[in-house]
């Protein structure tokens, strides 16, 4: 008995040792980033390297918010990524609960039909849509992502048809014997009852549309463009020389949403996923 | 309707359907004004000589296709980025499982590293590239100096100029978190007692794994091919910024990246808001969805074999 229990332990050590040092490695990049993001550009290229800065160049962080007008675009991605999380949660919510609860014949392949919109290629929609939408002089509308959160995300739609299912139907049955409508029924029993679903759908919608590169750059103006764009394109000064040093500044400004969100939510986030994918 | 009316005339089940309707009209809509009209468009503009300028347009059938059969440079993408996929899917599902095999059982801290190591995961691919541009950098990258300082290799290896593509194949084990959730889901289906019965009868850690564990999660390992085909096959902003030349600023995304990275997304981008070939780029993305469709359906029907599934055990 006691070796059994040595040997857990050990591996248990083992274990908690491997762990570590992926854990430092995994964060390697994010300290690299940080840590450029703090050196003059000239350290940049200094051989042999310093792993430091010689001194935190808190300045980049300005920069990196004027240089190319961040706020305005911060603004920009806040704005359609609500005009997406929205609809895009509301939509795969409903289709999960009409999956779940509203079997009829044709709902099987209805529900392949969504599993399989995965498959298609995001530019095989985009490219044309851009095509024909631009000949159409239909340019630079943000409601264009209001459209596109209602084609809900597939997986989303799984994860809520899996959440609803574990509802018992007594729940609403009592209700719609009171007489309460559909909707009713929906938002003030079914809704409350998925709260860690729709962290996680939201969450992903989220991470989507603050990372989606070729929505904007293809529909929007640079008026009206969005942070990924931005971050893409880079940060240069006048003679176009890359300055990775504000670069990354911008970057730790353009990440910091996702990552506060994750880390704030992420039991639950992280719980659901789990409970989530299991039953499938 | 006419069959519905005659199967389902009862009250009960045309409620049921309305329902149905009724919950699922927004994603019909988004599905048919975002899915269904652009794919058909596309298909129809794949027809023509379209380019930028709307001029003279004509149909050419099925030309486009195949002078995209014969552009060696088009099948190069279509090939690089089938390597790309194999590769990029079996390091994410390794690392994943092993990641998942780590955490699995109880362990001081388990919440924790589930956290972080899910935690690239969520870090934009567009932000991610950048990242990794410094990171790997001959000189003054991060991964260099380290491996250096601990004298696994003498000088400072050039990892984007040595292989474009394997300094993208950095990132699919830099963010295996998702492989890793699922795994861990998978993992805890398996019932405790099947371990223990297998330990009492003396299989070791290496047999519980291939015989226990592995044949109760191949579902999970199954999907996890299937998903990671379908989306590495999509890949597209990777080698525009992790690659070896030098960028200039606000010039990324006009200069083409080099050819053994260069996927069929990203030439696609490059061939229709560069070049300007409308017709000819929507034709090359109408294959790659053929190639993922094919692809993915013959999975799913032959892949399958050596999935285990309780009706096999009943057998």
């Amino acid at each position: 008995m006691t070796t059994i229990q040595t040997r857990e332990r050990l591996s248990a050590t083992f274990r908690f040792i491997a762990l570590v040092i992926i854990v430092i490695v995994i964060f390697l990049p994010l300290v690299s980033m940080v840590v450029t993001s703090l050196k003059r550009m000239d350290e940049l290229y200094r051989v042999p390297a310093h792993v430091l800065p010689d001194a935190a160049v808190w300045g980049n962080y300005g920069l990196a918010w004027t240089l190319v007008n961040f706020g305005k675009y911060l603004l920009n991605s806040i704005i359609l990524t609500i005009l997406y999380i929205v609809p895009a949660v509301m939509s795969s919510a409903f289709a999960g609960y009409a999956f779940s609860r509203f079997q009829v014949r044709e709902s099987r392949a209805i529900f392949l039909v969504v599993l399989s919109t995965l498959m298609i290629p995001v530019m095989v929609t985009m490219m044309p849509l851009y095509m024909v939408l631009a000949r159409a002089q239909f340019v630079n509308q943000r409601g264009l992502w209001f459209v596109w959160g209602l084609a809900g995300i597939p997986f989303i739609i799984f994860l809520f048809r899996q959440f609803f299912s574990t509802i018992p139907a007594s729940f609403e049955e009592s209700a719609r014997m009171d007489g309460a409508g559909r909707f009713r029924v929906f938002f003030s029993i079914m809704f409350p009852l998925v709260q860690t679903g729709l962290i996680v759908a939201s969450i992903f919608a989220f991470q989507w549309s603050w990372s989606e590169f070729l929505m904007p750059v293809l529909f929007l103006s640079d008026e009206k463009s969005s942070l990924a764009v931005k971050i893409v394109m880079g940060y240069a000064d006048q003679k176009e020389n890359v300055l990775y040093n504000i670069g990354m500044a911008g970057i730790v400004y353009y990440t910091a949403p996702l990552v506060i969100v994750y880390f704030a939510l992420q039991k639950r986030f992280v719980a659901g996923l789990l409970a989530g994918g299991l039953k499938g | 309707m006419e069959g519905t009316r005659r199967i389902g005339a009862s009250p009960l089940e045309r409620h049921k359907r309305t329902s149905f309707y009724i919950f699922l009209a927004p994603w019909i809509i988004g599905f048919l004004l975002l899915e269904v009209v652009p794919i058909i468009w596309g298909f129809q503009i794949s027809l023509t000589n379209r380019t930028s300028f709307p001029v003279a347009i004509k149909f050419v059938g099925l030309k486009n296709y195949l002078t995209l059969f014969q552009d060696s440079e088009v099948l190069g993408s279509y090939w690089v980025s089938f390597v790309y996929t194999i590769l990029n899917t079996l390091i994410g599902v390794v690392t994943g499982f092993i990641f998942a095999l780590l955490l699995d059982r109880e362990l001081p801290g388990r919440g924790f590293f589930r956290t972080i190591l899910y935690f690239p995961y969520m870090i934009p691919l567009v932000a991610v590239g950048w990242i990794f541009r410094i990171f790997l950098e001959r000189d003054t990258g991060f991964l260099n100096i380290l491996l250096v300082n601990l004298h696994i290799i003498p000088s400072g290896i050039p990892w984007m100029q040595n292989s474009p593509m394997g300094s993208i194949l950095m990132l699919s084990f830099w963010q295996a978190g998702w492989s890793m959730i699922i795994f861990l889901g998978a993992l805890s289906t398996v019932p405790r007692e099947l371990y223990e019965v297998a330990t009492i009868d003396g299989a070791g850690y290496g047999k519980r794994v291939r015989h226990i564990m592995l044949p109760l999660i191949s579902p999970f390992i199954f999907f996890q091919f299937v998903m990671s085909f379908i989306y590495a096959m999509q890949a597209f902003i990777q080698p525009y910024i992790l690659n070896p030349r030098p960028i200039r600023g606000n010039w990324v995304m006009l200069n083409p990246p080099p050819n053994e990275t260069f996927f069929v997304m990203s030439r696609a981008y490059y061939i229709i808001t560069g070049q300007h070939k409308f017709a000819y780029g929507l034709a090359m993305l109408w294959v790659l969805f053929a190639v993922v469709l094919v692809f993915t359906i013959l999975f799913v029907k032959f892949g399958g074999f050596w999935v285990y599934t309780e009706a096999d055990e009943r057998k």
